[in-house]
């Protein structure tokens, strides 16, 4: 059975940081970019967490949009 | 001679064969015989007319607390609930340090909503470990629990106020693994774990600080016992939920576990995410992993007072401002008939008035006596107002302590929810029993089942519906000699009437230590419920009967 | 997908949250033509309309998906 393709996504290492994980998740795009792509596709850790932005080891960090 | 003998009743056996005319008779706890009994008993339970079926088994409570001072978990034994799993989302009462119970205390009040003489005043803290807590609860237990421990409390044990900071050392995490091992060997049914609640100050619990690894490593401990693995993700949205269901999978593969998830949630908002997610787990369950998804029964409501402003009026800018003032500019714009006038206007024009009407008086606050459990309409027409003029005048008249309730918001196509249900890998429960208790009764899911998707909508058969809530829920948590009535099976039995088994309206009662208010929802249609044997709740009043064990 | 298009708001609705609490369903759309939603409490929500002046959710329209951030001052 193959499984039909979801949304890719990463998982914070111990300590990281959204510039490193869009670094590693996204590399090749400029920083501010890849940081503000990783923003907008992860608004369940940027916008409703509290605090906002605090990354946790389980998060589900997602490395590219819907794919509707 | 038999201990009790249930006569001429249509026993449903809890495996979703037919129904079928006989007895059933107990010993011992129980069942010694289905089918045409013949002998003698100490008790016979007359059962003409009624359904006999396996007790309910409700797998998403939080009643860990409750069961200290209320065995019974009431109301949901009087619901034919018979066995139900607390210690969901992460969050137990053990293993947990004397030292560390402030900060748990704070995260049971967040979920639970219970007030805070319950933790000081209705019983005694004897215990750290996983099995002193259950030496706490077990003499006193009407019905049977099958507790999860929490991972946020295994973390919290082995890393203090750091396991809301940081991921764990291997040193640790082997910690966290002897913890569990020793907790499951005390009667846990698996572990919790949770990607969404927060403490009361609104930081992520423990067990959302864990690596994957973690909980990797805590799975391959369940694995040792093949006990199950039960989560929370982030249900409000289906891709989330989705990268969940497939971390789940992995660990269900890997380990030979089985997994569950709760709660999805049918939400017009958002209508493409239940079933995306059935999709998902089918596929996934073709795979070979387990991981079931709990579907609750119930609908969504939203309650909403003038004391927090509410969503509810996102689309009446004059009324959300008004509301977002200080208390004070509040309580005095809400009095400015200049300010009034204009919400009335836009009530109107926004079309909302009419629909005001349909929102429910709720109690357990300031409201009138006279006026709760009444619709809005009811109660403007009475005062010759106008709904959104009553809506405004009744809060103020009640320093604007006074709940409304706008019903089946969410989760409330039946057209939808009931073919989802009835699919073979949808998993009844997430009924949440014990939590929320001042915002919504969380009782009477199962009655509900059968008023609303057998009787009303005809989506499952009444043995299909006695099934998912007893073989299936006994099945997929492990509960081996639960769920069905066969002989040498405990004897837990509920008696009911199919023509009128349901829940009752939501009602306020003030029966939680120091008086604390919560909503609850009496049964209909249950007779009689028997648990290990023993007779629990019968024509409408709870008996003296502890029968009720840890039944891990 | 245009190289230089941003994340706007498509559309936001009331929806009911688990805990009894109405919420603030906002769908993004997002460069790549897909749509995805993020769901705001009743403080973020309403800091989200003041951010952008709306009067009303059909007013959240098209706003860009930084509107969101920058109503977390407004918490």
């Amino acid at each position: 059975m193959t499984l039909s393709k979801q949304r890719s996504f990463v998982t914070p290492g111990p300590g990281e940081t959204v510039e490193q994980i869009a670094a590693r998740a996204l590399p090749g795009r400029p920083t501010q970019k890849a940081v503000d792509d990783i923003k907008s596709w992860n608004l369940h850790i940027f916008a409703m967490r509290r605090p906002p932005g605090l990354l946790t080891g389980s998060d589900v960090v997602f490395v590219e949009p819907p794919l509707g | 001679m038999y201990d009790v003998i249930i006569t001429n009743g249509t026993i449903v056996d809890g495996t979703g064969a037919r129904g079928f005319k006989g007895d059933v008779a107990i010993k011992n706890g129980r069942i010694a015989a289905v089918g045409k009994v013949d002998g003698t008993a100490k008790r016979t339970i007359d059962a003409a007319g009624r359904i006999v079926a396996p007790g309910f088994i409700d797998p998403h409570t939080h009643f860990d607390v409750q069961i200290l001072w209320d065995g019974a978990a009431r109301p949901a034994l009087e619901h034919g609930v018979t066995t139900i799993v607390p210690g969901n989302c992460s969050l137990s009462l053990a293993p947990l340090k004397a030292s560390d119970r402030k900060a748990v205390v704070g995260m049971f009040q967040q979920i639970e909503e219970m007030p805070p003489e319950a933790f000081t005043q209705a019983f005694t803290w004897t215990w750290e470990d996983f099995a002193g807590y259950r030496k706490a609860i077990e003499p006193g237990l009407s019905l049977n629990v099958a507790p999860l421990v929490g991972h946020s409390l295994i973390r919290l044990w082995v890393m203090g106020e750091a396991s809301q900071q940081r991921a764990a050392t291997p040193d640790e995490i082997a910690q966290m693994q002897d913890l569990l091992r020793e907790s499951l060997k005390a009667g846990g049914v698996g572990l919790s774990t949770s990607y969404i609640d927060v403490d009361e100050n609104g930081r992520p619990v423990p067990s959302r600080f864990a690596q994957f690894d973690e909980l990797d490593a805590l799975c391959e401990v369940l694995g040792e016992f093949g006990r199950i693995l039960q989560v929370v993700p982030e249900f409000y949205d289906a891709d989330l939920t989705i990268a969940r269901i497939d971390q789940l999978a992995e660990l269900s593969l890997k380990h030979n576990i089985p997994t569950t998830f709760s709660p999805v949630f049918d939400s017009p908002a958002t209508p493409k995410n239940s079933p995306r997610i059935v999709a998902r787990v089918e596929e996934q369950f073709a795979r070979g992993a387990r991981v079931w998804p709990q579907m609750q029964t119930r609908p969504v409501d939203i309650s909403f007072s003038f004391l927090r402003p509410s969503l509810y009026f996102a689309r009446l800018p004059t009324w959300w401002r008004t509301l977002r003032q200080p208390l004070e500019q509040r309580n005095a714009s809400l009095r400015d008939k200049e300010v009034v006038a204009k919400m009335l206007a836009e009530a109107d024009t926004n079309m909302m008035t009419q629909g005001m009407g349909i929102l429910v008086i709720r109690g357990g606050d300031n409201a009138p006596a006279g006026y709760v459990g009444r619709t809005l309409a009811e109660v403007a027409k009475e005062r010759g107002e106008t709904n959104s003029q009553a809506l405004i005048n009744v809060s103020l008249e009640n320093d604007l302590d006074v709940a409304f309730l706008a019903e089946n918001v969410g989760h409330a196509d039946t057209s939808r929810i009931g073919p989802m249900l009835a699919k073979p890998s949808v998993h009844i429960g997430a009924s949440d029993g014990g939590a929320h208790i001042t915002s919504f009764s969380t009782y009477g899911d199962t009655g509900f089942l059968f008023s609303e998707f057998v009787r009303k909508s005809g989506d499952l058969t009444l043995e299909q519906a006695v099934k998912k809530i007893t073989s299936d829920t006994a099945e997929i948590w492990g509960l081996a000699d639960r769920g069905r009535l066969a002989p040498e099976m405990a004897a837990d039995v509920v008696v009911f009437d199919a023509a009128t088994i349901g829940r009752g309206a939501e009602r306020a009662v003030f029966d939680m230590p120091g008086d604390g208010m919560r909503y609850v929802r009496s049964a209909t249609g249950i007779d009689t419920v028997l648990v290990n044997g023993e007779v629990a709740y019968a024509a409408g009043d709870y008996t003296a009967a502890k029968a009720g064990v840890v039944c891990v | 997908m245009k190289p230089d298009a941003d994340t706007t708001i498509e559309s936001a609705a009331i929806g009911a949250g688990h805990d009894g609490a109405a919420e603030l369903v906002v769908n993004l759309r997002y460069p790549n033509g897909t749509v995805g939603p993020v769901v705001l409490d009743a403080d973020i929500g309403f800091a989200l309309l003041r951010t952008c002046g709306a009067d009303s959710l059909n007013e959240l329209k098209g706003h860009s998906w930084r509107a969101i951030l920058e109503s977390l001052h407004d918490v």
